[in-house]
């Protein structure tokens, strides 16, 4: 184990990969701070350039946009009321108020200690939990693991988005499109209507490119009405770095259990900081013996909200390494950088390739301290990052995508499947389904298939799934997931129809 | 008084009934055709050869996922057409989809501008492309004017000469260089 540590430490403090860790955190935070521009859509784009890199490195720089990218949407969160991601929502509540009370830097620089000490905790976790897990993980057999990945997909589908169904429908769009092209266990040509394009099936980045960041930059060019008046950044701002810190710290129970919170969160497939960051909130909210000061600029709804977020990169990676099933798109993406270098992830990853783990574990650690270092550094410089006009960052961001889908496998009819799927993609967006679940379809298809196959080739009775303890208790989790969220929609369309007859969750 | 503010709240009550309808009616489409497509896509998957090795074979797991989607997809529209009917039918549609497509104009405008460019790539080649289409892109968003046509160009050239250059000598990375100059 010591020489796996140290074999990972090695690759994580080389020059280069400290060098390239470094701009992956600038360009993390630079990215989260323009609004509408996602976490995930900064992964996705950091990805062609990693493909060069030995395995180890191209993820550390990956995490390293990723924690970077968490914090980065504080700033917009905090100066302009507009969340810079999903993620830091929660982050405006309170943020914004202490902004506008002629605090700005005490605001950004609560969030940015939340941020990193989120971080912290959450990687101690992830170090302590996941080994045990992927040891207990290797013990499953077939029926457990397809159990596991119905159980993942209810579950994403019923936290995801605002309809259980739509959330359903597309995690099953996602299996169906992991079915198109060669089978996984013969490679028999499927579905393929004898085209070239489809031939090798639909590979995984192009479709995680066109769903998530082509729809996103489609979206983001549409014109609802009048553009909102978008507060201007003051020209001084004290950031009180250390004051803050001493203040963060000196509510231990606040900052530990939204970091707990995120862990647990970004643990459960699907859910991320985009919902870690709201029930961290909400949760502050409950324990503060003074709960109407949240909403006008409390610091420990911003210290909630951003540990909460920032946990969850920590959080995601525990099923992810101990399981092979990514808890987030993010996830999923770190996933398939490490299988484009021929490495399977899942719980043989600890045994197989144990400096890989421990080196993920020692880059989230750097990642956050770089992520600290640059944030107290240069947050200044950052905060002119949200002026950057729409017109430069909507096209160029889109030929970055182009070069991603491309430099994968060199095919040009890939930039067409890129269209049409990104076509499709802002189609599913606009219709309000989610698409975390599609894409999680798409990585956990192949997966679902080998195991149900397999499970059966075992032993052919498919009663076996229920009569297997652990395979009957996911199932069981599932079912109860579907539910319970039935159940919950039920209630809140019961409790909203007599007031306003509004309603949308079904 | 009192009576304005009923018929206000009436009216407003009115319009989100029928938003939430035409709503609907959009995700009634998607639903039936992901419904009829997965259906022909089941069928599909039932009619591939099984196999003699294992109980399921290839077209197994896509028959029952695509049956699945189908189902799913059929529960869907059933709940849509309940809250068409239950939002009083589908007044103003018409209008209601030509406001959609106003408000996504410069969306629609954009991606028929990256298909175009995605058809002309493997024959103008990468830089060439981009460029064009960076150029384009930034004057539709922004309008045009002297300034804005200046910084288009230099953001253009950097974006598609520039990052051709960055992936080709730093990642070996090779972009299209098109038929037209491939020479």
């Amino acid at each position: 184990m010591l020489d796996a540590f140290l074999a990972g430490a090695h690759q994580v403090f080389a020059f280069d990969t400290l060098t390239y860790m470094l701009i992956g955190s600038v360009a993390g935070i630079i990215a989260a701070a323009i609004p509408g521009f996602t976490v995930t859509m900064a992964i996705i784009l950091t990805l062609p350039l990693t493909f060069a890199m030995e395995p180890l490195q191209g993820v550390s720089v990956m995490l390293s946009v990723y924690v970077g990218g968490y914090t980065g949407g504080l700033i917009s969160a905090a100066l302009l009321g507009i969340p810079g991601t999903p993620s830091s929502v929660a982050t405006t509540f309170d943020a914004f108020p202490m902004a506008r009370k002629g605090e700005p830097g005490r605001a950004l620089s609560l969030g940015v200690w939340a941020s990193f000490f989120g971080t912290v905790i959450s990687t101690i976790v992830l170090i302590v939990a996941a080994p045990p897990l992927a040891l207990i993980a290797v013990k499953l057999g077939p029926w457990e693991y397809f159990a596991l990945i119905v159980f993942a997909l209810t579950i994403v589908a019923s936290l995801v988005g605002n309809s259980l169904i739509r959330g359903l429908i597309a995690g099953v769009i996602g299996l169906g499109i992991a079915t198109i092209g060669p089978d996984p266990m013969m490679g028999k040509s499927r579905l393929t209507f004898d085209t070239d394009l489809l031939m090798p099936g639909l590979p995984f980045l192009v479709v995680l490119i066109g769903i998530f960041a082509i729809s996103q930059l489609l979206s983001e060019v549409e014109i609802h009405g009048k553009k909102t008046n978008q507060a201007l950044i003051p020209d001084v701002i004290d950031f009180k770095t250390w004051k803050v810190m001493r203040e963060v710290l000196m509510a231990p129970v606040n900052l530990f259990r939204s970091s707990m919170i995120g862990v647990l969160i970004g643990a459960l497939p699907g859910a991320g900081g985009s919902i870690a960051n709201l029930l961290a909130y909400d949760q502050a909210k409950r324990s503060s013996k003074n709960p109407e000061k949240f909403g006008e600029g409390c610091a420990d709804g911003v210290v909630a909200s951003e540990a909460g977020n920032s946990a969850t990169a920590g959080g995601g990676l525990i099923p992810m390494i101990a399981l092979g099933i990514p808890g987030s798109a993010v996830d999923a993406i770190l996933m398939a950088s490490l299988m484009v270098h021929g490495i399977s992830v899942g719980p043989r990853l600890i045994m197989d390739h144990a400096d890989l783990a421990y080196g993920m574990f020692i880059a989230m650690i750097v990642s956050s301290l770089m992520m600290l270092v640059v944030c107290v550094a240069s947050m200044r410089l950052f905060l002119r990052v949200t002026d950057i006009p729409k017109q430069f960052i909507v096209p160029t961001v889109i030929i970055c995508c182009v070069i991603g889908a491309f430099a994968l496998n060199n095919r040009v009819t890939d930039l067409y499947l890129l269209g049409i799927i990104g076509l499709v993609g802002y189609g599913l967006k606009s219709l309000d389904y989610p698409l975390a679940p599609l894409v999680l379809g798409v990585i956990l298809g192949p997966i679902a298939e080998t195991n149900l196959r397999r499970a059966l080739m075992s032993d052919p009775d498919w009663t076996t799934f229920f009569t297997r303890p652990i395979s009957a208790i996911l199932l069981a989790a599932a079912l109860l997931s579907v539910i319970f969220s039935v159940r919950s929609i039920l209630k809140m369309r019961k409790k909203n129809r007599p007031a306003t007859d509004e309603q949308d969750g079904d | 008084m009192t009576v304005k503010v009923t018929e206000a709240a009436a009216a407003d009550t009115g319009v989100s009934a029928a938003s939430r309808a035409r709503t609907e009616l959009a995700r009634l489409i998607s639903y039936i055709v992901f419904g009829g497509v997965s259906v022909v896509l089941s069928s599909m998957a039932a009619g591939l050869p099984t196999s003699r090795w294992e109980p399921l074979g290839a077209g197994t797991f896509p028959k029952l996922v695509f049956a699945l989607l189908a189902v799913l997809c059929l529960i869907a529209a059933v709940r849509s057409i309940i809250e068409i009917v239950r939002a009083g039918g589908l007044a103003g549609v018409g209008a209601a989809f030509t406001q959609w497509l106003y408000v996504r104009r410069v969306a629609i405008g954009l991606f028929v501008l990256f298909a175009v460019y995605l058809g002309v790539l493997p024959w103008t080649g990468f830089s060439l492309a981009s460029f064009v289409f960076l150029l384009i892109v930034q004057l539709m968003i922004a309008g045009v004017s002297r300034r804005t046509v200046i910084q288009s160009i230099i953001a253009a050239l950097i974006f598609s000469v520039g990052l051709n250059l960055l992936f080709a000598e730093v990642f070996n990375v090779f972009l299209p260089r098109g038929v037209l100059f491939a020479g």
